[in-house]
Order: C-alpha cells, then sequence, then structure tokens
C-alpha cells in the first residue's frame, strides 16, 4: 500500500515536471505546417515576396544611385552634378517611406527600428557641422539619431536657404568626406537588411507563422500600427501644433524641410500603409494582405467596410493639403483635417483589427488571463 | 458530545476537527517552489525594468495611490526579498516572518500598477496571506529541527479547509462568470481567439472549425464550475485531477497566461488524501537522506499542544474573509449595464479568459474653455501594455486624464481640460464609442458609485435605472 502511494506520488512529481519543461518548451515556435483555416503564412510569403524585399530592393538601388552621384558630386561640384544628386536623393526618401513600416527582423538595429534611426527629422545642424569639422567624429560610435540619416544628407546637398552657388562654395573637402560618410551608412545598413531578407529570414520570417508576441505576423503588425501613427503624429499634428501643450504651429519640424518634398512623402507613406493593409505591392500588383485575412474572421467584413470608408476619407484629406511647401502651410486647416482623418481611422487599425484577428500587441510586457 | 451543543458549536467542533498537516505542507512546499520560480522567471524576463522602473507613470488601485515604485535597485531589493522568502517558506526557516515578508513584498508590487492586474496575482497574495496564520511549518520543516516543539502531525480542519474553499471559489465562479450569453451561445471570444492558434502543434488544425470553439466554451464552463466537487469526491478525484493538468496544459499553450496554470496544477494537490501527501513527504525525505541532507532519525512526537487548533476569535475572521470572498464579486450586480462593457465589478472576481475587448483612446487638452486644443501622443507617457489596458477601462481613462491634467498643469497652464474619444471594441463587436467625448474629464472624480459617464453598449441595459 504504502509503496504504491509512493508510485503515484512519483508519477505527480513527474508529471508536474513534464509540464514545467512542456510550457517552457512550447512557447511561440510553431512548426506545423498543416493549417486548414486562413493560411497566415500565406499572407507572410505573399507580402514579403511581394512587397517587403522589392520595397528593401528598390531603396537599396536607390541609395546606389546615390552613392554613385555623390562620387560624381564629390568629383566635380557643379551645379548640374547637385541637381542630380538632389534628384537621387528625393528618390531614396520616397522609397523610404515605403519600408520604413518594416522596421522587425534585419530592419531592427541595435538602436531601434532603422525608420527611427536613419529617417529621424528635425536635423541637429548644429551637430551636423560640429561632426563635419571634427577630425576625430566616429560615426558608427554615434548613438545620436538627428545628425545622421535620409535627413541629414538632406540637409548637407540642400542647405538652409542657401543659394546653390553658395551651398557650392562652402562644400569643402571636410563637407565632402561627411556626405560621404552619411550616405555610405545608408548604404551599409540597406544593404544589409536586403541581404538577411535575401538569406535565411525570408523563410524564417514565412514559417513562423503563429499569432503570440513576437510571431512574425505580431511583429509586422505592431511595426505597421507604429509606423502609421509615426505619419500621424510627427509629419502632421507636431508641426501643424496640434498635440497637447504646443502654443503654435511650428514649420521648422515638418519632415523634408530642406528640399520641401514633404507633401509628396506623406502621399508616399500612406500608400505603403494603405498597401501593407489592402495588400497590394507599390506597383498595384495584388497581394494578400491584412484584408483579405479580415474577410475569414468573425466582425471581419464590418471592419473592411469601415476602414474601407475611413481610408477614402484620408485620401481626399491628403489630396486637398495644399500644394507647395508644407513648411509654409502648417497653419492650413487641410492638416487639421487630415489629422483627424488618420486619427478616425487609428481604432480600426490599431485595437479593433488585433481584437479581431487575435494578434498578441504587446510585445515582451506581461501575461494575460 | 452532549445533544445540547449549539449549532454555533458543533461548527465550531467540526472546524477543530483533528486532520493530517501532510496537505498543508506539502502545499507550503509547492506554493514556494511555485513563486520562486515566479518571481525568477519575472526577473530573468527584464520585466522589473520594463513594468515598473522604466515608466512615466503607474496607474494605481482604487484607494491605493500611496503605493509607489521604489528607485531600480530598490525594486531590485524587493525581488531578491521576495526570492529569499520562497525558498525559506519552501524549507520552513523562520516560515511566519518570511511568509509575511513574501505576503507583503508580492502584494507590494502588484499595487505597483493596476495595468498588469491579473486574476492569479489576486489569488496568489489571498493565498499567501492565508499561509501567514495557517501552521504550515510545524512538520516536515528547519522550524522543526530548530524547535523540535513545534512538532505537530495534524492541524485543525479549517487550516486545510480554508484553502480549498479559496480553491473551489475561483473555479467556481470562473465557472458562474462563463454562463453568459457570448460565451455559451456564441462561442465568444474563444471562437476569435481559437482560429489565431492553429499553428499550435497536434490540435491546432482543430482550431478553425467554429464547431471548436463551442465545444471548448461548454467544457470550460463545465470543467470550471465542477471541478471541485470532482476533486472533493473521492471516486472521481483522479479523474478531476487528470481533467485539471489537461485543461491548464491547453490553455497554457494557447495563451500568454504564465506560471497560472502550473499554479493551479499545484495548488489542487491539496484535495488529495491525507495517506498520498504523507508518502510524498517520505518520499522527499528519502532523497533527502540519500543526499545525506537529514539527520538519520527525526524524533517524532506527536503533540496536541496548540496545533493550531481554531481559537474562538478566529472564528469570526474565518467567516467574514469567507464572506467577503463569497459577496465580493458579486458587487457588479449593484451597478446598470454590461459589466464587460463598463467594467464596474468587473476585477477581483475571477473572471478569467472572458472577454476579447480592445481599444484606442485619443485624449486633448486644452487650457481652459479658450485654449489651443490639442492632442497627446500616448507612447510619450505609457508603455504599450499600459496604453492598452487603459484605452478600454473607464477608472483608467480617468486616471491617465488627471494625470494628464496635472501634468500640463506643471507645465504652466492654467485650467487643463481633458476629453477623450475612445473607441472600443467588445468580442468582435463594431468599436463604439466609449464615453462622451466632449466630457471634461477633469471635473469627474472616480468612486465606488455608477459610471454614469460611460455611453451604454446596448441602450436598453441602462433603461432599469433611468
Amino acid at each position: 500500500m504504502e509503496s504504491k502511494r509512493t508510485i503515484n506520488s512519483s508519477a505527480l512529481l513527474l508529471v508536474c515536471l513534464s509540464l514545467v519543461l512542456g510550457m517552457g518548451a512550447c512557447g511561440d515556435d510553431d512548426n506545423s505546417t498543416e493549417d486548414p483555416g486562413f493560411d497566415r503564412s500565406t499572407l507572410l510569403e505573399s507580402l514579403a515576396n511581394g512587397l517587403i524585399i522589392p520595397n528593401f530592393e528598390a531603396l537599396q538601388s536607390s541609395i546606389n544611385a546615390l552613392s554613385t552621384a555623390t562620387t560624381a558630386f564629390n568629383d566635380n561640384t557643379t551645379e548640374s552634378n547637385l541637381t542630380a544628386l538632389r534628384s537621387a536623393w528625393q528618390q531614396v526618401a520616397t522609397d523610404f517611406q515605403h519600408c520604413s513600416a518594416f522596421g522587425f527582423g534585419p530592419g531592427n538595429l541595435p538602436l531601434g527600428s532603422f525608420a527611427t534611426v536613419l529617417g529621424v527629422f528635425p536635423v541637429n545642424e548644429q551637430g551636423v557641422e560640429a561632426n563635419i569639422v571634427n577630425p576625430n567624429f566616429n560615426l558608427p560610435a554615434s548613438f545620436d539619431r538627428d545628425i545622421r540619416g535620409v535627413y541629414a544628407v538632406e540637409y548637407l546637398i540642400y542647405g538652409n536657404n542657401l543659394t546653390d552657388a553658395n551651398l557650392i562654395a562652402a562644400f569643402d573637402q571636410n563637407r565632402k568626406d561627411h556626405l560621404v560618410l552619411l550616405v555610405g551608412e545608408l548604404k551599409t545598413t540597406v544593404d544589409g537588411i536586403v541581404t538577411a531578407w535575401n538569406g535565411t529570414y525570408q523563410q524564417e520570417f514565412i514559417a513562423d507563422d503563429g499569432t503570440a508576441s513576437g510571431s512574425s505576423i505580431s511583429l509586422l503588425y505592431n511595426e505597421f500600427v507604429k509606423d502609421y501613427e509615426n505619419l500621424k503624429n510627427f509629419k502632421i499634428e507636431l508641426p501643424a501644433g496640434l498635440t497637447a501643450g504646443q502654443p503654435d504651429s511650428d514649420p521648422s519640424i515638418v519632415e523634408a524641410f530642406y528640399s520641401g518634398i514633404s507633401r509628396d512623402l506623406i502621399v508616399q507613406h500612406f500608400q505603403s500603409a494603405r498597401n501593407i493593409w489592402a495588400g497590394q505591392s507599390k506597383s498595384g500588383q495584388n497581394l494578400v494582405g491584412f484584408q483579405e485575412y479580415l474577410q475569414t474572421v468573425t466582425g471581419g467584413t464590418d471592419l473592411i467596410n469601415t476602414t474601407l470608408s475611413a481610408i477614402a476619407t484620408i485620401d481626399n484629406a491628403i489630396a486637398a493639403l495644399p500644394q507647395g511647401r508644407l513648411s509654409d502651410n502648417v497653419d492650413a486647416a487641410e492638416l487639421a483635417t487630415l489629422r483627424d482623418a488618420l486619427q478616425n481611422n487609428t481604432a480600426n487599425f490599431k485595437s479593433s483589427m488585433s481584437s479581431l484577428l487575435g494578434i498578441s500587441i504587446t510585445f515582451n510586457s506581461g501575461d494575460g488571463d | 458530545m452532549s445533544s445540547t451543543t449549539s449549532p454555533y458549536q458543533r461548527f465550531f467542533n467540526y472546524l477543530g476537527q483533528s486532520v493530517s498537516i501532510a496537505p498543508l505542507v506539502v502545499f507550503r512546499i509547492a506554493f514556494g517552489l511555485v513563486m520562486l520560480y515566479s518571481t525568477l522567471r519575472y526577473a530573468f524576463l527584464g520585466w522589473i525594468d520594463k513594468q515598473l522602473v522604466d515608466t512615466v507613470l503607474h496607474f494605481s488601485y482604487y484607494g491605493f495611490d500611496w503605493v509607489q515604485a521604489l528607485p531600480r535597485t530598490g525594486m531590485y531589493a524587493v525581488f531578491i526579498l521576495m526570492a529569499i522568502s520562497c525558498l525559506a517558506i519552501v524549507l520552513g526557516w523562520y516560515y511566519r516572518l518570511f511568509a509575511t515578508l513574501f505576503f507583503l513584498c508580492f502584494t507590494y508590487v502588484e499595487l505597483i500598477d493596476i495595468t498588469y492586474y491579473l486574476n492569479h496575482y489576486y489569488f496568489v497574495s489571498i493565498v499567501s496571506f492565508l499561509m501567514i496564520w495557517l501552521p504550515a511549518h510545524r512538520y516536515f520543516s528547519l522550524d522543526v529541527r530548530r524547535n523540535p516543539s513545534l512538532l505537530t502531525k495534524e492541524v485543525s480542519l479549517w487550516c486545510v479547509g480554508i484553502i480549498k474553499l479559496q480553491i473551489a471559489v475561483v473555479y467556481c465562479y470562473a465557472g458562474l462568470a462563463k454562463i453568459n450569453e457570448d460565451w455559451l451561445l456564441h462561442a465568444l471570444p474563444l471562437s476569435i481567439w481559437l482560429p489565431a492558434k492553429t499553428s499550435i502543434p497536434v490540435i491546432g488544425g482543430l482550431f478553425e472549425y467554429k464547431a471548436t470553439a463551442y465545444i471548448f466554451s461548454w467544457a470550460g464552463m463545465l470543467f470550471d464550475t465542477f471541478i471541485v466537487a470532482g476533486l472533493l469526491w473521492k471516486k472521481t478525484r483522479w479523474l478531476a485531477y487528470i481533467a485539471v493538468v489537461v485543461f491548464h496544459t491547453i490553455t497554457g499553450m494557447l495563451f500568454q497566461i504564465g506560471v497560472f496554470p502550473l499554479v493551479m496544477i499545484l495548488a489542487v494537490t491539496i484535495f488529495f488524501s491525507p495517506a498520498f501527501h504523507e508518502a510524498v513527504i517520505n518520499r522527499l525525505r528519502s532523497i533527502f537522506s540519500k543526499l545525506g541532507l537529514t539527520r538519520q532519525t527525526l524524533v517524532e512526537q506527536h503533540s496536541t499542544q496548540g496545533r493550531g487548533a481554531a481559537n474562538q476569535w478566529m472564528i469570526p475572521v474565518i467567516i467574514v474573509f469567507c464572506a467577503f470572498q463569497l459577496l465580493f464579486p458579486w458587487r457588479y450586480l449593484l451597478y446598470p449595464g454590461n459589466v464587460f462593457w463598463t467594467e464596474q465589478g468587473y476585477r477581483f472576481a475571477w473572471r478569467v479568459m472572458l472577454m476579447e475587448k480592445a481599444g484606442t483612446a485619443t485624449f486633448y487638452v486644452k487650457d481652459g474653455p479658450n485654449g489651443r486644443e490639442g492632442s497627446v501622443i500616448n507612447s510619450q507617457f505609457l508603455n504599450p501594455h499600459q496604453e492598452k489596458q487603459m484605452a478600454f477601462q473607464p477608472d483608467l481613462i480617468l486616471q491617465y486624464a488627471h494625470y494628464l491634467a496635472a501634468h500640463f498643469e506643471q507645465q504652466g497652464m492654467t485650467d487643463p481640460q481633458v476629453r477623450a474619444e475612445v473607441w472600443v471594441t467588445l468580442n468582435a463587436s463594431p468599436a463604439r464609442l466609449y464615453i462622451d467625448p466632449q466630457l471634461d474629464l477633469t471635473t469627474v472624480d472616480d468612486n465606488w458609485q455608477h459610471k454614469d459617464w460611460i455611453l451604454p453598449f446596448n441602450p436598453q441595459d441602462y433603461e432599469k435605472t433611468n
């Protein structure tokens, strides 16, 4: 009798122990390929191959062109080379908008999402100027975000309120070297991201088709929402002086202040968000996105209709933005209208969609019950 | 026993009956171990910094806003003390002191920020509070080795019974809470959650079917409601325990619920017979003696003196404690409206994994009625978890509004007014406005009264009060 009890208790201890180990091992990784419902791996594969990788490759090639134009300009600082350089930069800034939502996996740098490291504005002009003349400046060792990236390059090649002749006259060797340095960092970073995606990450991304924190869909979703909110918060709300405590609008903090192409970039940025949601490549080819996923879940059709109507409102609000430099128009009522339109769609993208799809939106923040 | 004893006296005698101490001792060891694991896990996941230290603000429990987080070093010290307390509880070493310290540390950490509220943390707080008063260290412990006069093999029935009652409350109330239209008739929220889990090994393929959500909903309700009956009855006990293990293993695989499954799988062993627990202790004893960790023979003299018997004054305390446990979860009935929507009386009522609710809350601040109005970028004040939780819980929306008013007053506003546009979805319903977006939340104070500023989920819910 006693020995039987002992066996029972040992069995119990064993059961408990295996459960502890089992729970540790289960976690988030799902290796099963059998998935007869909505196949999340189809969405992951479609967006990876049709949107994410092509968009990064497009950015890579426009950065290569920028690099070439930089060399040409540095060799021969003429106005026509400057024009070519600026045009190459504009393509980079445009392509950047179509990648900024993909700051996970290879796009997640030690300092954060690559777009929040290399796409920071406003630029710290004094900082950049100080770095140009500092012979000991070490870019990779610097943690400052507002002295590097796409918009620091913009500052160098457009200048703040300079004539082209004056800008070229000021382009001494230090300035040329600094331009090469900043463009070089863009190139190295994006080359690294493209190489990683074309290496093993693409398969990893597609294979990890669960919905828990840290799964591919949750990473993609979280960055998508953050990037969408960045558009609203930093590109419209803050320059327009629409956040709490701002006494006034502030034209100096628009994106692409020096080139004045802010409006175009807003158009591109929202286009990118819509492509991810609706499942569409940059060139308009049909892909599987969140919209298609929503079609398969309870309450999804209602949310799709609400979202489509909110997107139409945003489209109208963007089309109504004043032409020309955004920094000349930060007080325009159209900015407030666009902000409201984006805000009205935030719940659709942010809380309602994750709720219907059952995606864990908080990463590493605790347990639920 | 004379026939003249009063019912009260008979009840008192019943609670004071001698039973084996073994279930309580095994419970002490298991509880200490799983809490040690939980404490270390929390620390190693980096949550001390992420949840408690690196935050701009904390959301407090009603009436507990005086509980504040310590600086980083202090928080780590609390967790080290908590881990030591767990170990001391396992070993039965200065047990009362460390049981008290564990209760205080754990509850302190829990009270820092309500956005991390979990029913199982509440359960741990209650159980650790009970443990302070239970003589769980008077057998198979270092305290007994230190002071052999503590040794006893028997305790009063209430000492084991009160833990069983607490576990029964958790399961039964969790089961009763599942008896609602959405859960049983629409399989919500499981029909949202399960299709998201199709990539779980082995059983994942079943989750695309609506029928699976219905089966899980009904099975979950029946399990929670009746499992304690199954555990109490000797003939079904092992079967019920297998059900406990299966149920908690599946929920542990499906949902991010941390150590909760393990806590329950270990806690319900208290329903097993004393003989089982004595066998567990003997087993542990023989392992320890093989490792040379125990003295060869422990003089086990049977002591009945002061064996944690129910003192007369204990009875009213136990009755009040039990009455609170039994009644407090029902307070939601005193409020109008849908408890899932208003959350009035939602917490501390064992509503576990019961609804899928999410919201987006945008706050607008202006200085005086004619001031320039601006919106708030929540991520500047809240971490993603806090923002998510705040956006659908009315008391947290209010706390945040008051925080923002104080913040902008400090920034130089003279009369900050705060309003919020909050869109909430509940169990896949289309998102709708949660509160009046024009209401200045600084004019509203939190209290136990019905929050009439929450817009109704179904307008007819409010007809009975208006």
